[in-house]
């Protein structure tokens, strides 16, 4: 089990040495039971830093964020950022870095391991509470321990888990400076890929008939796209600017940009916006499932990136994440490729 | 008029609304679908136990999507434009929550006190709004207590309806709810002393509940107005993605775009529509010279949180911000627009 003043500490130090110039890690929210995302930057908020099961937010995000700035400002860097990181989120990070968007000095990885549980799915959580609400979430070995004003409520991890988390065979995050928890790397609690392959056991028509009613539901608030650290393209096809405006583009320019995506809500856009924000992310997403749990409206976002991930491993044992100097899936071949067009 | 329904009877009554013979309304009301609260035509099987719908009820005057005109373009002949208006049909929306009904007359202020907007106007004198009282807060997050609201607030509303276990206490609040009530004839039945009695306990409970507290709505838009170049602003908004939740799930966010959706280029057709927009997103604000005067998130919010109980107080004696706290339990990272209203007034002093 990790000891928060282990985390607490090591961002104290880090601070207090100048080896990090802020700490991103998670602290209290002021909604109940729900972690937020913290930015450390001296000593007396460390202590504010919690590590609980409400942990979700994929924080490599705010790393991202950060170079945003910096580039804006022209401005380089002269210490990491330390920022406390999941299995998944650890693996986007690396992801983050074989794309070159950053260097493995800038960031300094303070790893926390899930070992045997994950994060809570509030969704599942809700209906086992019967309407009470939970001030505070705990891990305990394999359950959850909830804090509701009628008392204290233990649940097996496993009951209230998000399924991305029981379906993660990699809850260690291999990728560390320093890191807390045990490496229970290679757990299984379920199928890798079991909901996807719930899914797809029904027909076809049942597949587009259910897709139809979440298409139809999104209501293209973006939360998906903002939240997940691989969307990070200065433009992007959905956008009503998809393309960068100086001072010099012309006013013919703007009216004759090219918009692949309308605004509207409405079906054929909605597919249009997520089958391609799925296709951008083949062999990138490292299935930290926080777009789905983003979404308002529960579009089971998770399903089509798992789709892509689940195709980049059976043809070609590709796992995102898995190391820094590794090739990128879609920068990269084999000689082995099954397709003729590739050699 | 004040009567009694009891719950069996409600099917009856929404029956009775549907039935050709009657005005022809269109019932809608909040149904569980993939694990959320959306509005849904109902014809039968209503039973009003959501806690409060994901989404407000404001697209029925105020849809996501609004054709205003469509166009054609043949060429040597003039443009020819047709405008599109809203479909004459009856909407009676049920189980509409306190503070909802108290976002229909602030989109109202929006889009009637100085441009009718014909679009917005033709769907509004086509809705009936049939409240639900809260007898408990259906959210940990609500705070209608703090913006002058009350979970058994009627503003907006054409009905009132309060839970009295068994059956509903059922209060017309306008003239239109009379004629939904009447719709309904024998199925209600006046109200005993005891049900007079009782809805007059449920009520005084409701209030009771504790919620969640602004400290000082009233000083709020003097204080804002003071702290509008806060450092406090990117600081509570450093976690923010920028996506556009809080808003769109907001009763009374009524910012939007309007494009011209092209259909085919020769002949050139197409329509123009209006769609939500979302002062959240980078480029709301972003001038075609490519300067963008609200460039960061910490601007973003200020704004979201400033017209709610600034701009909006200044401009028609009301907050915006209806306290349904839907912007704080959608939010995933955590921004919390009571804990932000109360620490930029205790900083401004």
């Amino acid at each position: 089990m990790i000891d928060i003043k282990d985390i607490r500490d090591t961002a104290r130090d880090m601070l207090t040495k100048g080896e990090a110039r802020a700490v991103i890690g998670y602290r209290r929210g002021s909604r109940g039971m729900l972690a937020e995302p913290a930015f450390i930057t001296n000593l007396e908020q460390a202590d504010e830093l919690v590590w609980d099961p409400t942990c979700f937010h994929n924080l490599s995000l705010y790393l991202v964020e950060d170079r945003k700035f910096l580039a804006h400002l022209r401005k380089t860097a002269n210490a990491p950022i330390a920022i406390v990181a999941k299995g998944c989120d650890a693996r986007s990070i690396v992801v983050l870095m074989q794309e070159h968007y950053f260097k493995r000095e800038d960031v300094y990885i303070i790893g926390v391991s899930c070992e045997g549980t994950g994060v809570v799915d509030e969704r599942k959580l809700a209906p086992l509470l019967n309407g009470a609400h939970a001030t505070s979430a705990a891990f305990d070995g394999d359950d959850f321990v909830f804090t509701t004003a009628e008392g204290e409520k233990r649940l097996p991890a496993r009951e209230v888990m998000a399924d991305r988390c029981l379906e993660c065979r990699n809850p260690f995050p291999k990728e560390h400076n320093a890191v807390f928890g045990e490496d229970k790397t290679g757990r299984q609690l379920a199928e890798p890929f079991a909901a996807l392959t719930r899914f797809e056991a029904q027909g076809n028509s049942a597949r587009w008939d259910i897709w139809s009613r979440h298409f139809d539901r999104c209501i293209r608030c973006f939360a998906c796209r903002s939240v997940c650290p691989m969307c990070y393209c200065d433009e992007c096809v959905v956008d009503s600017i998809s393309f960068p405006v100086t001072a010099e583009t012309t006013a013919e320019d703007k009216a004759n940009r090219i918009r692949w995506i309308e605004r509207s809500a409405v079906r054929s856009e909605n597919i249009t916006y997520l089958m391609t924000r799925a296709m951008h992310l083949a062999g990138r997403c490292t299935d930290c499932g926080e777009c789905e749990r983003a979404c308002p409206v529960n579009v089971p976002i998770r399903l089509l990136n798992n789709k892509m991930e689940r195709e980049a491993r059976e043809k070609f044992g590709y796992e995102p994440g898995a190391s820094i100097g590794g090739s990128s899936l879609v920068a990269s071949f084999l000689d082995s490729d099954p397709g003729d067009f590739i050699r | 008029m004040e009567k009694i329904l009891d719950k069996k009877q409600i099917d009856g009554w929404i029956a009775a609304l549907t039935a050709k013979s009657q005005d022809g309304w269109e019932v809608h009301a909040p149904m569980l679908e993939e694990g959320i609260w959306t509005y849904q035509p109902a014809s039968g099987a209503v039973r009003l136990d959501h806690p409060n719908t994901n989404q407000s009820p404001k697209g029925f005057a105020f849809p996501q999507r609004e054709i205003f005109f469509s166009f054609e373009q043949i060429k040597g002949e003039a443009p020819r434009l047709t405008q599109v208006l809203p479909k004459e049909q009856r909407h009676a929306v049920f189980g509409v929550r306190p503070c909802d009904g108290r976002g229909v007359p602030r989109m109202d202020k929006v889009f009637t006190d100085h441009v009718e907007d014909p679009y917005y106007n033709a769907r509004r004198k086509n809705v009936a709004y049939v409240g639900l009282a809260c007898n408990k807060p259906p959210s940990p997050n609500c705070f209608c207590l703090s913006v002058g609201g009350s979970p058994v607030s009627t503003d907006g509303l054409d009905v009132q309806l309060t839970d009295l276990g068994d059956r509903y206490f059922v209060k017309a609040i306008t003239e239109t709810g009379k004629a939904l009530m009447t719709a309904g004839g024998k199925l209600f039945t006046d109200p005993s002393a005891a049900d007079q009695k009782q809805v007059k306990q449920v009520h005084t409970d409701a209030v009771a509940h504790p919620q969640r507290k602004i400290n000082d709505p009233d000083g709020a838009p003097a204080k804002l107005r003071a702290s509008f170049n806060s450092p406090l602003w990117e600081e509570m908004a450093r976690a923010c993605i920028g996506c556009g939740i809080c808003t769109f799930l907001c009763p009374t966010c009524h910012c939007f775009d309007i494009n011209d959706e092209v259909q085919s280029k020769a002949p050139l057709k197409g329509q123009r529509v209006r769609t939500w927009d979302n002062c959240q997103f980078p480029d709301f604000t972003m001038h075609s010279s490519g300067h963008n005067p609200r460039e960061n998130t910490g601007a973003r919010l200020r704004q979201r949180v400033n017209h709610k109980f600034q701009y909006f107080h200044e401009n028609f004696g009301m907050h915006q911000c209806t306290g349904c706290g839907r912007c704080i339990s959608g939010c995933p990272v955590g921004i919390d627009i009571v804990a932000v209203v109360n620490k930029v007034t205790e900083h401004a002093g």
